[in-house]
């Protein structure tokens, strides 16, 4: 090996690129930007500003990013149902200016104040969800109008009324309180919105009416379609964002005592930029209540950050106006590429030096040599079947397989010409195998272990299994269960080949080669699901010996297949048996003469074993290249192998024309014939076997025959 | 978006190739065609004192008549100039009316003859670095050792070189055009000044006949592969492979694909469902290529990735009949120029 290749190999096997594309998957990374935003801002402004850290002032600035957080929170709501709400302002001032007055000149108490101040924030609310959700006008103009008649209302009040509020001596202690306090060192501002901000969250994204903000915002139509209440909701979203902007106007009543020409003006562009900042979408659907306040802490630090260092308002509209640009770019360029960036770095390839192999070509003199045997079998569901991946027959002979369109199909025998779709479960069924009641179980890719009865009742009995402590994907869901049998106690061994890739993406994998394919099992008693093994490279087929001591699986990419043994000194432990194979094992299944069939789903390539000592070559191109493009194992040829508990080669059956069983997944001996399957086949195919036991089917071997 | 060129220094730039479209859009007329004869490797083809003559290994083959002149070596190309029969050979042997001629020790690669209308002998040489059947590692080492040379009054001189595995000649009365294989384009040489006359072909061309109402016909005798393009650029995959690999499973151009479970298997490729698509990635294609007056293509032939009749290196029309020498299908087709045209 060369110093380069060992390098390469370190480089690969050793760092852990597959963290990039399993963190991008993550929603939470959309945060990451505006988090990131929020760090460099606090810095900043803590290290510039002197006493910034002080309790007095932090105590203050939070009184005031409370009040802030609050109409934040109500604009974050809008915008996650797709809307815009440009009137906070005024409603804020509004709301303000109706607890004011009752207080200072009606002489009402404070609680009356606090009324009118929310009735006034819900009757605003109200007005502009009735002219958005339910006329149907386009929420920026519409709340604009709201915004300008709202404050130009304001400003005839505070002119008429502004005096009278000044030369009023009403006083209270609970009004002084909310206004000036503390409460266990928190002012009554930040533990409202601490409070409004837990309670929005946990509506948003655990009850029924936040979902349907969610529809709403990410497809009107769709939401609708759904038999969501599109207008209700739309209308819901700005009535809760007027009683916020309401809360947030008492706040400011109380803390100011008053209410002048200013109060809440330029709030809606400062709430606006800070939901905007914090990540939530402008065109709807995505954003939270997270985002929402870390746009407000980064909005109001800079803002008020820049007045302290002495900056004008000229100054801090246009900070303001270029964060809010830069937000907007971002957010935009984000939502588009995020995928395609996902695309990029998703597959992270691992070095692997494959053993020579011996040659499997027609005249290279192995035992592994192929030949053209199986071109001779009869197709049985020609053009009506896509997809067999396995096939299996029952105890009156009639024949099972599965389908992409996630269907088992049942051919009657004893010519397999009739067939009906037995049962419908959805998924791609994968392996198959019949319990000692008749119950088909089923590796289904994508969805889990399934059983379905005779009376063809459809059972889920596993979908997950113990999570792993590093997992960032949650690995404990089943992602591509692909084969099974079943052991005399009951239970049910099983493989989930990757935890990297979908059911049907699963020769993608082969790309990347990394070691995550696990062997699992499955105890009926208490239905519990188990990990054995872990880090294999693809685990496939899975088949119980004749003994029932130990198992066979193999791990296709590896071009291995080992036995784990159930009872013995060895028990619990996997040693490989056959090794460095020159196609890659998919099913394994008994052989009548005591002996086992292993499928080759495809053969390797010498170009394609290179590319696996070659990381960064594969991994430039899959960034580099579409992938209809990539070098892929030749999955194009496969076979049947047949060899011994011992792990000899004792034959090959094989289809080199392509035109019939150009790949094999898998292969079911019964009566004398060899039924085979092939994943991305439109057949099953039925071959002679000429030395077999005609009796013998495995329903025997492994239950014991009908009483 | 203006920010691509620097993303590109991070995750590399994505690999194109020109698209089959417009006058190169696919269709089936190469496998449609009907087969005049079977032979191993047709390769050139030439009319010869009223009959089509196609070499084959060492052969030369009369169609329809047989064998009519068996080699020391492989023939490389054929031309002809009234009865004047010129043959090249794979080992630098040139015979000219039946008379041996010993040629420069670079010429050991000649890929195309062809006569001038005055007489003059054009002679294309590929590279000097690989000889015949080698000429996929020309390509993979990335060389342009390849010229184009003159046989006038009993000299051979060199009148261009640094070429890109020349493998067609098209000479009229003031110069001479070149198909410039590795490089994908034909190019003009007139009063020793090279200028591009057609870039970005889809595929790596082979030789140029004239069409008598003016214009030609071009041959590919491979398709532009996105994944042999990538592999181009990857100096030490490549070099591994092309030290390790036999040269027959290398992820490079091919006459002919499929016969070898061995051989590399793009995901287009895949046979699904017992299809193979027609439009998945590809090692070896058939396409023929009729250029107007001007070298701009006005219509071509293909025999796609699920076709047979690939790695096209020769078409020559006589009167109103198309015949095309199908090298990597075993093959020589014929058809009416008319279907040919309206293709």
């Amino acid at each position: 090996m060369t110093l380069r290749e060992r390098l390469q190999a370190w480089r690969y096997n050793l760092v852990p690129d597959h963290i990039i594309g399993e963190v991008l998957t993550k929603r939470w990374t959309d945060n990451a930007i505006p988090f990131l935003a929020l760090i460099i801002t606090v810095a900043v402004f803590g290290s510039l500003i002197p006493g910034f850290f002080k309790l007095y002032s932090l105590q203050e600035s939070t009184r005031q990013l409370g009040e802030f957080s609050l109409v934040v929170i109500g604009l974050t709501v809008v915008m996650r149902g797709g809307g815009i709400d440009l009137a906070v302002g005024s409603i804020f001032a509004l709301s303000a200016f109706a607890a004011v007055a009752s207080f200072f000149i009606l002489g009402a108490p404070v609680w009356v104040a606090f009324a009118a101040s929310v009735v006034t924030g819900l009757a605003f609310g109200a007005i502009n969800g009735y002219l958005i959700g339910y006329l149907r006008l386009r929420a920026f103009l519409t709340t604009l109008v709201t915004f300008i008649i709202g404050r130009a209302v304001y400003d005839i009040l505070i002119v008429n009324y502004g005096s009278a509020i000044q030369m009023s001596s009403a006083t209270s202690d609970i009004w002084d309180f909310i206004g000036d306090s503390t409460f266990l060192g928190f002012s009554v501002p930040i533990l409202a919105a601490f409070v409004l901000a837990v309670i929005t969250h946990v509506a948003l994204t655990r009850s029924r009416p936040g979902w349907h903000v969610l529809a709403v915002g990410g497809s009107r139509r769709s939401a609708h379609n759904a038999g969501i209440k599109v207008q209700k909701t739309v209308f819901l979203t700005y009535v809760f964002s007027g009683l916020t902007a309401s809360l947030a106007g008492f706040l400011i009543a109380t803390r100011l005592s008053g209410a002048g020409p200013g109060t809440g003006a330029g709030l809606e562009i400062l709430a606006l930029t800070a939901a905007v900042v914090g990540g939530n979408s402008l065109g709807g659907g995505r954003g939270s209540v997270a985002k929402g306040l870390m746009g407000a802490v980064i909005v109001l630090v800079m803002t008020n950050g820049l007045i302290r260092l002495g900056y004008g308002t000229g100054t801090n509209q246009m900070v303001l106006g270029i964060l809010l640009a830069t937000a907007v770019t971002i957010d935009i360029r984000w939502l588009k590429n995020r995928h395609k960036v996902l695309n990029e770095v998703y597959v992270a390839p691992v070095y692997l030096a494959l053993g020579q192999a011996q040659s499997a070509l027609p005249d290279g003199g192995s035992p592994y040599a192929l030949n053209n045997q199986l071109a001779a079998a009869d197709h049985i569901g020609l053009g009506a079947l896509e997809g067999p991946e396995d096939v299996i027959l029952d105890r009156d002979d009639h024949l099972y397989c599965g389908t992409r369109h996630g269907e088992i199909m049942r051919f009657f025998a004893p010519d397999y010409t009739r067939f009906e779709v037995f049962a419908h479960v959805g998924g791609f069924p994968l392996g198959l195998a019949f319990d000692r009641d008749g119950n088909l179980i089923s590796c289904v890719g994508a969805m889990g272990l399934y059983s379905i009865s005779p009376d063809r009742q459809v059972k889920k009995l596993s979908a997950e299994t113990n999570r792993s402590f590093t997992s960032i994907v949650d690995d404990a869901r089943l992602r591509d269960p692909n084969d099974l049998d079943i052991a005399q106690d009951g239970r049910i061994y099983f493989t989930d080949s990757t935890k990297r890739y979908d059911a049907h993406d699963w020769a993608l994998d082969s790309i990347e080669n990394r070691a995550t394919g696990r062997l699992l099992v499955y105890d009926p008693k208490d239905g519990s699901t188990k990990t054995l093994l872990d880090g294999y490279r693809y685990t496939n087929g899975v088949c119980m010996a004749h003994d029932n001591k130990s198992l066979f699986f193999a791990e296709s990419w590896a071009c291995r297949v080992h036995r784990y043994w159930l009872e013995g000194p060895k028990a619990g432990t996997a040693e490989c048996v056959i090794k460095d194979m020159p196609g890659y094992p998919d099913n394994i299944n008994r052989a009548s003469d005591g002996t086992y069939w292993m499928a080759w789903l495809g053969m390797r390539t010498p170009s394609f074993d290179l590319s696996l000592r070659h990381p960064a070559t594969r991994k430039r191109m899959a960034r580099r290249l579409p992938q209809d493009e990539w070098l892929f194992p030749n999955i194009n040829t496969g076979g049947v192998v047949k060899f011994d508990d011992q792990g000899h080669i004792i034959g090959t059956l094989g289809d080199l024309t392509g035109n019939a069983h150009a790949m094999v997944t898998s292969m079911r001996e019964h009566k004398g014939q060899l039924f085979i399957g092939g994943i991305l086949n439109n057949r099953i195919g039925r071959f002679n076997l000429t030395a077999a036991n005609p009796d013998w089917t495995a329903n025997d071997a492994y239950w014991g025959r009908r009483a | 978006m203006i920010f691509d060129p620097l993303l590109d220094l991070l995750r590399g730039r994505a690999i194109t190739i020109p698209p089959m479209d417009g006058a190169f859009r696919p269709n089936t007329a190469l496998d449609d065609a009907d087969v005049l004869a079977e032979m191993p490797a047709p390769d050139a083809l030439a009319w010869h004192q009223g009959q089509l003559i196609a070499s084959s290994g060492h052969d030369i083959i009369a169609l329809g008549q047989g064998v009519i002149a068996r080699h020391n070596a492989p023939v490389t190309a054929l031309a002809t100039h009234g009865d004047t029969l010129a043959v090249a050979l794979e080992d630098g042997t040139l015979l000219l009316g039946g008379q041996s001629l010993t040629t420069p020790a670079p010429l050991r690669c000649i890929t195309a003859l062809a006569f001038g209308p005055d007489g003059v002998l054009w002679l294309a040489n590929g590279s000097t670095r690989h000889q015949g059947q080698a000429w996929v590692a020309d390509l993979m080492e990335k060389n342009a050792t390849g010229a184009v040379w003159r046989y006038d009054n009993g000299q051979f001189t060199q009148v261009a070189g640094g070429l890109g595995f020349p493998y067609g000649l098209l000479p009229d009365a003031t110069g001479v055009t070149i198909s410039e294989s590795w490089r994908h384009q034909l190019i003009r040489l007139q009063a020793g000044r090279q200028t591009a006359v057609l870039r970005h072909l889809p595929g790596y061309p082979a030789r140029l006949t004239p069409a008598p109402d003016g214009g030609a016909w071009l041959t590919l005798f491979a398709p532009r592969n996105r994944l042999v393009e990538f592999v181009l650029q990857e100096t030490h995959y490549r070099h591994d492979m092309m030290q390790q690999i036999p040269r027959d499973h290398w992820i490079a151009p091919a006459l002919a694909s499929g016969s070898s479970f061995l051989e590399p298997l793009q995901c287009g490729g895949i046979k699904t469902l017992g299809i193979h698509k027609a439009w998945s990635p590809s090692r070896s294609y058939g396409m023929v290529v009729r250029l107007g007056p001007d070298m701009t293509p006005v219509s071509s032939l293909h025999s796609r990735a699920n076709g047979q009749r690939h790695g096209t290196t020769c078409a020559l029309q006589v009167g109103g009949q198309l015949y095309v020498a199908a090298k990597g299908g075993d093959c020589v087709l014929t058809m009416a120029v008319a279907v040919a045209g309206a293709a």
